[in-house]
């Protein structure tokens, strides 16, 4: 039986959106935990019909920490 | 007397603006002896609701970096504005949309589709996507929507200054905290750069802008001392804001436009489709067919970085076709 949920919200110190939740029993004991990405840029889709020598221009921008 | 407070937050973005703020190097130390930081996602443990507790205008200064592209990005952006007495849309994300608006040519289902079932790591039989709420076993979660139309930050909240850049260099941030500290910000609705153009800046000789084909960076070798777009390279620089400090066109590579249309010009591409059209030299409707085919992808190229700000906004797609 879950009597609580944690929520932790954003993730901080860390490149990336990141959510945890946290669900406890009666007992106080952590009955599961799920971390969400709650967000997509779609860079799969949107590099696709870009020239490929433009790449290494617009893929630095995955990750720039 | 307090210190004054800021806040800084990326919604979609790659973290390149936040680092941009520690690239002030030893400098960091002065903006955090002259300032509480009171929420810092990437570098402070802060959460949301430390946010939502604060009385509205708490926050002196709110530097937002990325674009917003789902709901929650959204309301954090009407959170801070809320609690913030002046909203700087920081880099090209916040300020036009950056690179993560080249999905405006795209949709959301489309992407979804691509990343959920066509990427050669995606094993999902069960065609599951992202839902906005999932019921599991000891409870519901929640994520985000996903917006079909990546938007900027003064598309959904009012913003006071714009200071744009992928990333915004660390000079145009030392001054803006400078300004910001000494009380001598701008006028609102100031964008915090050059009022030239970057083609005015770029110190490349320059002699006839006349050109009769254009060339792919790796297919030709361009001369470093001479104008790249002379040389049938497209460069963004005449339709691009200055104040960058050249960093492209300094490393031999051509500007793709993040520091936004320069002042009295609305819509970057078509400025950038019209400085070219000027100068390339056509020989005929075989010339000008040949000429159109040597642009390999005009539309992710003048609006690399400016698609949310643009006109058009997004690629229309017409009903019947998406139903395909």
């Amino acid at each position: 039986m879950v009597t609580k949920k944690i929520t932790i919200n954003p993730i901080t110190r860390l490149e990336g959106h990141g959510k945890i939740e946290i669900f406890l029993n009666d007992a106080g004991e952590v009955a599961n935990a799920y971390l969400q990405i709650p967000e997509l840029r779609g860079f799969e889709k949107f590099c696709e019909g870009r020239p490929v020598e433009e790449l290494p221009r617009i893929v630095p921008r995955i990750c720039g920490v | 007397m307090p210190k004054p407070k800021i806040a800084l937050y990326w919604a979609a973005a790659c973290g390149g603006c936040d680092v941009a703020v520690l690239d002030t190097n030893e400098k960091i130390l002065d903006i955090a002896n002259l300032t509480d930081i009171v929420f810092w996602p990437i570098a402070l443990d802060f959460k949301y609701h430390h946010v939502e507790e604060m009385a509205d205008g708490a926050i002196d200064l709110c530097l937002f970096n990325g674009a917003v592209r789902n709901s929650e990005q959204e309301e954090i952006a009407k959170l801070l504005r809320a609690k913030s007495k002046v909203m700087v849309a920081f880099g090209a994300c916040a300020c036009f949309g950056g690179i993560p608006a080249l999905a405006n040519f795209t949709t959301r289902n489309e992407i979804f589709e691509r990343v959920y079932i066509e990427s050669p790591s995606s094993a999902n039989k069960n065609r599951t996507f992202p839902q906005t709420l999932t019921r599991v076993e000891e409870g519901e979660l929640e994520i985000p929507e996903m917006f079909d139309t990546v938007m900027t930050l003064a598309q959904v909240v009012d913003v006071e200054y714009f200071i744009p850049g992928c990333p915004p260099p660390v000079d145009i941030i030392l001054k803006v905290v400078d300004l910001f500290a000494r009380g001598q910000l701008p006028p609102v609705g100031s964008i915090i750069a050059s009022e030239k153009t970057c083609c005015d800046e770029c110190e490349r000789i320059k002699e006839e802008k006349k050109i009769d084909r254009i060339w792919r960076p790796h297919q030709i070798i361009p001369d470093p001392k001479k104008c790249l777009l002379e040389q049938g390279i497209i460069c963004c620089g005449p339709a691009t804001r200055g104040g960058c400090g050249l960093r492209c066109v300094k490393a031999n590579m051509p500007c793709r436009g993040c520091f936004g249309p320069p002042p009295e010009v609305i819509d970057q591409g078509a400025k950038l489709i019209s400085a070219i059209a000027s100068i390339y030299q056509g020989d005929g409707d075989d010339g000008i067919d040949r000429m159109l085919a040597e642009i390999v992808d005009p539309a992710g190229t003048f609006y690399r970085f400016g698609m949310a700000a643009s006109l058009l906004k997004r690629k229309r797609i017409l009903q019947d076709k998406r139903r395909e």
